[in-house]
């Protein structure tokens, strides 16, 4: 409240005027035509020291430059967007601060669209500033279906993933491919709670039977009565809920009961820079269902060479889909010839896409993005045959199987 | 004026040396005569209220506020550890569980914001009178703990009644309806305006308390808890009083934050939360009321400009610093600078009369 008092008489009539000007400001600045500021402006709101440091992160912005250099050639003199501007901020996974940043990108660093936002809290704060500035949001990290239920709006987005499609890729493909009977584990909150829903009405609509629900507390750190209760009805299959910390000591006590011959092990979240950073014989044979895998392809695996020369590392998935949305949103610019939030929805919804990140992809009426996803096997240790080939991708999952249909609770 | 942190550390023993007892709330105007000292705290107070008023002026205006909501909260922890002696290592509790009552009676109720304020406000005093009842019977270390774990377990029930929280998710889209006034309802900088009222309250409340005659027992117990007692002062019940108000005003303050968020999330209940605002009271200066205020516009805008450098490591920035402020200058940076003020000016007195 108090701050240095001899300057503030001086600096507050020298700032009032600014303040009130960058104040006003909320709808859509420039009416019919062309670019707000004469420049795109593309606000990359994520983690760049915390936890998703590694699965996003400050090479996020990497990915959102190739785009932007990417979208410049493809169009040349052409190009709509002439000058195009990146602006990040570090939300530290902390929902208040991204919610402050969201709006001071949208308000003062006139961003005409976030990308990215890790965590789910932080996540749906953004959205709900992305509605009351009506300005885009395309959230490309949070998992949480809530994005497009009940807090969906016209301007915000998902991407790459959420928690249903988690579950209706692992839970369905490996009943089908024998794995029938299940006992699932998970921390008793509410992503976890979510995730043990999803996961069992998954199951058993495949022809599956959950012979177990076990919750665990929150965070937890010691599972070997949980590993033996999940074992003791002889399940094929045990599904583990946990994620980040929590899932790497789950997986270790696992490994050291001497688990991985008597029961395949599913996870419902884990993305590749956990299996990096704990190492690939940790997680060997478990399945998990993966947005994107670098080394999928050709046509991936070109993307990931020209992103490890800029950044001496593999894409996460979460790397490929800030480059495509960035990429879409950039696109749907050029096809409205404005960056005026209505005309670019306009331009985006409906849209099919093909990229690197989406293979038969479309934006659907919730602004969920649908697409083909996979269902990966880690590779056990001499299997890998050089840094980062962590995964087997057993099947693909198509697009129209992959997600869950529109939400009741979604009205924009 | 001895150290208050090491007060608590030895109220046991109730040392007894006479300077103890009787000292001066305000460490600022210790040393100027009655009249003096009460002319300077109503400027102080004049001084803070204009401070207030520019300041969404100066910087961006939900930094602002959030500068206004912290600052009232280390306030309130302020009263407790400053004026009381006693480190409260769980106002997390009161903070969140106001910012998430505040949300509930908004969101189903559709009230106007004071008025779900004043209900979250309420909530974290009632909330405050079992958890301060069962621990101001200890100090010290013991006191800090026991405050924690209540915290914790408010914490782990907010998880759990994810129906009601949201869990994890928080609980998100809290409307700031306001009479239907839309600037206010939409505008951050209207907002705040409409808001800093109850934070300025919340301030005026807690000056006073400390220089009302109640104040003067809450610093004796602080100094010397036995010859309180033998004066024939409840000493418990005074702290269970201070407890109540130092959470009402905590709550008054998570509150407003939860309204100009619009969500609330168990960030807000977590002991990261209570161990923000203890160094934020500590950087500012223990036992100073206006340090609380100082040392949240210091952190709050040094998180906010960190977000953005692109440096990645803001937790080294702000411990460092804190680092730095503790060894070096053991009042806090506005206590430091009392103290500065104080000897000039009583070098000045010296030399006029």
């Amino acid at each position: 409240m108090r701050s240095k008092k001899p300057a503030a008489a001086v600096a507050a009539a020298v700032c009032g005027s600014l303040a009130l000007a960058a104040c006003g400001g909320g709808g859509p600045s420039s009416g019919g035509g062309k670019l707000s500021n004469d420049k795109v402006v593309l606000g990359l709101l994520n983690d760049q020291s915390g936890v998703y440091k590694d699965l996003s992160g400050p090479n996020a912005k990497i990915a959102i430059q190739m785009a932007i250099d990417d979208y410049k050639a493809k169009y040349g003199a052409k190009a709509v967007a002439k000058t195009i501007e990146i602006v990040t901020a570090d939300h530290q996974n902390k929902p208040d601060i991204a919610n402050t940043k969201a709006q001071e990108m949208y308000d003062r660093q006139n961003a005409d669209v976030i990308l990215d936002v890790p965590t789910s809290s932080a996540a749906l704060a953004v959205a709900s500033q992305a509605k009351a500035k009506k300005k885009l949001f395309i959230d490309v990290t949070a998992g949480t279906t809530k994005l497009t239920g009940s807090a969906c709006n016209k301007y915000t987005y998902a991407w790459a993933y959420d928690t249903a499609m988690l579950a209706k890729g692992t839970g369905t493909t490996v009943v089908k491919k024998g794995g029938k009977s299940w006992s699932i584990v998970y921390p008793d909150y509410a992503f976890g709670q979510d995730m043990q829903k999803s996961f069992t009405k998954a199951v058993t609509d495949a022809g599956g039977t959950v012979q177990q629900n076990i919750p665990t507390p929150f965070p937890n750190d010691n599972f070997a009565t949980f590993i033996t209760k999940a074992a003791s009805t002889n399940p094929k299959v045990i599904g583990i809920m946990a994620a980040g910390g929590d899932l790497i000591n789950f997986v270790k006590q696992y490994n050291q009961a001497g688990m991985q011959s008597k029961a395949q092990l599913a996870v419902g979240l884990m993305f590749i820079t956990d299996i990096h950073s704990l190492g690939v014989d940790q997680f060997a044979g478990t399945s998990f269902t993966d947005p994107w895998y670098w080394n999928l392809d050709a046509k991936n695996r070109a993307w990931a060479d020209k992103f490890q020369a800029k950044t001496n590392t593999r894409p996460s998935f979460a790397h490929a889909g800030n480059y495509s949305a960035a990429m879409n949103y950039l696109e749907a610019v050029q096809a409205a010839g404005t960056d005026a939030s209505e005309a670019v929805i306009k331009a985006l919804d409906g849209k099919k896409i093909n990229d690197i990140f989406l293979r038969n992809g479309e934006v659907r009426s919730d602004h969920r993005v649908i697409h083909d996803v996979y269902l990966a096997k880690v590779k056990s240790k001499n299997q890998v045959k050089e840094p980062w080939d962590y995964e087997q991708i057993v099947e693909t999952i198509p697009a129209a199987d992959a997600f869950e249909p529109v939400s009741p609770d979604c009205h924009m | 004026m001895t150290h208050p942190l090491k007060d608590t550390s030895d109220t046991s023993e109730a040392s007894d040396t006479p300077e103890a007892s009787g000292s001066e709330a305000d460490i600022g105007t210790a040393l100027l005569r009655p009249g003096r000292r009460n002319a300077l705290r109503w400027i102080m107070l004049a001084v803070g209220l204009v401070a207030a008023l520019v300041l969404p002026e100066l910087v961006y205006p939900p930094v602002a506020m959030d500068i206004a909501a912290w600052a009232l909260f280390a306030i309130s922890v302020d009263l407790l550890l400053g004026y009381t002696g006693l480190l409260s290592f769980g106002h997390a509790a009161f903070w969140g569980s106001s910012a998430y009552v505040t949300g509930l009676i908004a969101i189903h109720w559709g009230l106007p914001f004071p008025v779900a304020i004043l209900g979250g406000m309420l909530f974290a005093m009632a909330i405050a009178v079992p958890i301060g009842y069962l621990s101001v019977r200890r100090t010290g270390i013991y006191f800090a703990m026991v405050t924690l774990a209540f915290a914790q377990m408010i914490y782990f029930i907010a998880n759990q009644f994810s129906g009601l929280t949201g869990g994890e998710n928080g609980l998100q889209s809290i409307p700031k309806s306001f009479f239907g006034v839309e600037s206010v309802e939409t505008d951050s900088f209207y907002f705040y305006y409409a808001a800093i009222g109850l934070i300025l309250l919340g301030v005026w409340a807690a000056w006073r308390i400390i220089h009302s005659p109640f104040g003067r027992v809450l610093v004796a117990i602080r100094d010397n808890p036995a010859r309180a007692r033998a004066l024939g002062y409840d000493v418990d019940r005074y702290k269970i009083i201070v407890f109540v108000l130092s959470a009402g005003l905590a709550g008054l303050a998570g509150g407003v934050f939860a309204i100009s968020h619009g969500f609330a999330s168990l960030e807000e209940l977590n002991w990261t939360t209570s161990g923000k605002v203890v160094l934020i009271t500590v950087l500012g200066g223990i036992g100073t009321l206006w340090g609380g205020p100082v040392g949240a516009a210091i952190v709050v805008m040094l998180e906010d400009r960190l977000a953005s450098s692109g440096f990645e490591g803001t937790g080294i920035i702000l411990g460092s610093i804190f680092v730095v402020i503790v060894l070096l200058f053991r009042h806090g940076i506005w206590g430091t600078a009392t103290d500065l003020l104080q000897r000039t000016m009583a070098g000045r007195r010296d030399q006029g009369d």
